[in-house]
């Protein structure tokens, strides 16, 4: 009887997940390739879903196809912009997480719990308004020029908000560095200080440690952390526009949303979306499989 | 009892859940509207259109394209008749306006709820970032608007869409004080449907302390945009239209609306030029950015420059702003309109308030806040400055009558060429 109970409760108590997956993931993931296979309104130029299957038609995705590679492949800059900027952003957030994860996992004690609320503070404030702060912070007269130029006395003019790359990619660091740190820590802390003892005893020296016990170790925690800030970023079109507006520092995103903006063009924006999922799906299945490999080998 | 390692799932199973995923496909079309291919949205019934007025429309290929040189005289449809003369406006109602952000000043339509206050009205504003926004929502008829604030470009759209209503002309006796273009527009003969808002060129502003040059001298001041001393300081209008149009005047022609693929190809050619050459941000705020100081220049429209005055930092001078659009009036030039929806709920108090804002002291009220001049003969530029609205030095930002017979007025597109405008736009914004 027992047996039988814990045969249905689990499932009966992962239902509201899954219809809520369904409802809230599948159901609008098959209306964006419904829209992407479909047509568009001839006057009102808006998108007109094809819900069979079987109406489906791929016109948009030559489209897109074609800017991509043909030989007028004016979206291949921004989707090679895109991989750069996710790719430095994602270094320099783990280069900026791991010493404070390790140093809060590690060091801080009983006040760790304090340090990670208050390296997590700034980010309950929305995205939109952290980005407008670093607007006014990076104005030509704002406070960044005035420190680098202690206060006007180097004669140094820097205008960050002209379509500055550095400033994107600085925006993105910023806005996403939190969610590298908390994985990290999770990791990180899930390391045994035996272990640590143990290789110290053996002999190893500071970086042989952290070479082979606390990076591999933190592997799981630096995966998760670059999946987590990659797969957003992938997407991010908000930072380049607000901190940028310029469009040669235009990102996928950028083309997704407008896309979306321009009547009769949504087919493109989903096929693009699509193009997007499919790159990304590739390191998600990555992750899940060797998450579960190591589940098994443990 | 311990979990029992599950089988991953097999490429059969995946494939047979795929197979009933298919079903569900069959549900979401069914709930979804039948919707014919270029016929106007069932929506547009919802928000009050009718079923045969949109059986009697003609297919998209009929649908006229309004320009001062074809003047289009909209039909009107059957069911659509305009409201009769001497209603009563309607009681208690919540007259819903929608429009762009901050293009109407609020205190006004407190004024006019204090006008109607025997009827009870109260004005509920709604905004819309871009056209394209507003018609699906006006569509889907989820909201019943009662006034909306668009674009002539939008005209076929709107009529053919059954989404607007004609005006009964026996409401609206301000019209008398509109200038004549507008009492008979191009875009709408016999302003059947609409009456005018607010008038506009599109040029150049900058803050003269950030650049000293008067950019006006120059042979060809568009170049400006082309220009490297400039790199990163100046900024388009996020707007494909605009920047088109303008590339086009500077390249020397003058058919803003051209769909010629040589013009267009030449055009592409040189705006993509401009983003190696001068690296522009492309942005609507040059209204604040300019007399901020965060840009120096921006292709902007004339209210923006007039609006600007009141965003500069503390102890700015106004006098510092600085306004170009071609003086003998050859350059992009446009009007936004104000009509009744055809979904609104009040289309009596609708009239009383397009009514409404036609009146002088209204408009100059108006144009205190948004600095889009309306095009009325009591609002003269002479009383513009007198009244302090303009300072002597955005003088140029006044739009005159006369330039509405020169100007460039940016039309509706066949949609082949809107494709090729968009295709344009999209590699500029990707970078080149």
């Amino acid at each position: 009887m027992p047996d039988r109970t814990s045969r249905f409760i689990w499932p009966i108590l992962g239902l509201p997940g899954i219809v809520w997956i369904a409802l809230f993931f599948l159901v609008p993931l098959y209306v964006v390739f419904c829209v992407t296979f479909g047509t568009v309104d001839p006057i009102f130029r808006s998108p007109v879903p094809a819900w069979n299957p079987l109406e489906w038609q791929f016109e948009q995705v030559v489209v897109v196809w074609d800017r991509l590679v043909g030989p007028n492949n004016f979206y291949l800059p921004p989707v090679l912009r895109t991989l750069l900027y996710v790719v430095v952003a994602v270094v320099a957030c783990m280069i900026i997480a791991f010493p404070v994860a390790y140093f809060t996992a590690r060091y801080a004690g009983r006040h760790r719990a304090l340090i990670l609320a208050l390296l997590v503070a700034p980010f309950w404030i929305s995205y939109m308004m952290r980005m407008l702060a670093w607007i006014n912070l990076l104005q030509p007269d704002g406070l960044v020029n005035s420190i680098i130029t202690l206060g006007g006395i180097i004669p140094l003019e820097v205008n960050w908000l002209s379509g500055n790359p550095f400033t994107v990619v600085m925006g993105l660091i910023y806005g996403y560095v939190p969610y590298m740190l908390l994985p990290l820590f999770a990791a990180l802390d899930r390391i045994s200080p035996s272990l640590i003892e143990a290789g110290r005893d053996l002999g190893a020296s500071g970086f042989e440690l952290f070479r082979r016990v606390i990076l591999p170790m933190s592997v799981p925690g630096i995966v998760a952390g670059t999946l987590l800030i990659a797969l957003p970023m992938m997407g991010d079109y908000f930072t380049s526009d607000m901190l940028s507006k310029s469009p040669n520092t235009s990102m996928i995103g950028n083309l997704i949303n407008l896309s979306i903006a321009t009547p009769g063009q949504s087919g493109q924006a989903g096929a693009l979306l699509i193009l997007v999922l499919l790159v990304l799906l590739a390191p998600m299945i990555w992750y899940t499989r060797s998450n579960a490999k190591a589940e098994v080998r443990s | 009892m311990a979990d029992r390692p599950r089988p991953p799932i097999s490429r059969r199973r995946l494939l047979q859940a795929s197979a009933l995923g298919v079903p569900g496909a069959w549900v979401l079309s069914s709930c979804a509207r039948a919707q014919p291919l270029g016929s106007p949205a069932p929506a547009a019934s919802a928000g009050g259109g009718s079923a045969s007025a949109a059986a009697s429309l003609p297919p998209l290929t009929e649908i006229p394209i309004a320009s001062p040189q074809n003047p289009v005289k909209w039909p009107i449809n059957p069911g659509n008749e305009p409201i009769t003369s001497g209603l009563e406006p309607e009681m208690n109602a919540t007259l819903r306006v929608y429009n762009y952000p901050d293009y109407v000043y609020k205190r006004v339509l407190k004024d006019f709820q204090a006008e109607y206050a025997d009827y009870n009205v109260k004005v509920e504003l709604s905004t819309f970032n871009d056209l394209p926004e507003a018609l699906t929502k006006i569509r889907s008829g989820s909201v019943p608007f009662d006034v909306g604030f668009l674009t002539y470009n939008y005209m076929g759209k709107l009529v053919y869409g059954d989404l607007i209503r004609p005006l009964n002309h026996d409401y609206i006796p301000n019209i008398s004080d509109v200038w004549e273009e507008f009492q008979n527009p191009f875009y709408d003969q016999g302003w059947q449907y609409t009456v005018p808002y607010t008038i506009y060129t599109t040029g150049i502003g900058w803050r003269h302390d950030l650049i000293s040059e008067d950019i006006g001298a120059r042979a060809n001041p568009y170049d400006v945009f082309w220009d490297t001393k400039y790199a990163g300081a100046i900024a388009v209008l996020d707007d494909d239209r605009e920047v088109i149009a303008m590339t086009i005047l500077r390249n020397g022609g003058t058919d803003v609306n051209s769909g010629d693929p040589a013009v267009l190809g030449q055009t592409r050619d040189s705006m993509l030029e401009m983003l190696s050459v001068s690296q522009p941000r492309v942005t609507i705020t040059g209204y604040t950015d300019i007399p901020e100081g965060t840009m120096s220049l921006s292709q902007c429209w004339s209210g923006d420059m007039i609006t600007g005055q009141y965003y500069l930092p503390e102890g700015v001078d106004p006098g510092l702003l600085r306004y170009w659009s071609p003086p003998t009036g050859q350059g992009v030039i446009g009007n936004d309109f104000l009509c009744v929806l055809k979904g609104g709920e009040n289309p009596v108090m609708a009239h009383h308030f397009l009514n409404y804002m036609l009146k002088s002291e209204v408009a100059m009220k108006n144009l205190s806040f948004v600095g889009y001049q309306p095009p009325l003969r009591s609002l003269t530029p002479e009383a513009m400055v007198a009244d302090g609205l303009l300072p002597a030095n955005l003088a140029g930002a006044i739009v005159k009558p006369e330039w509405f017979q020169v100007g460039y007025p940016l039309l509706e597109l066949p949609v082949a060429v809107e494709g090729e405008y968009q295709a344009i736009w999209q590699q500029f914004k990707s970078g080149g």
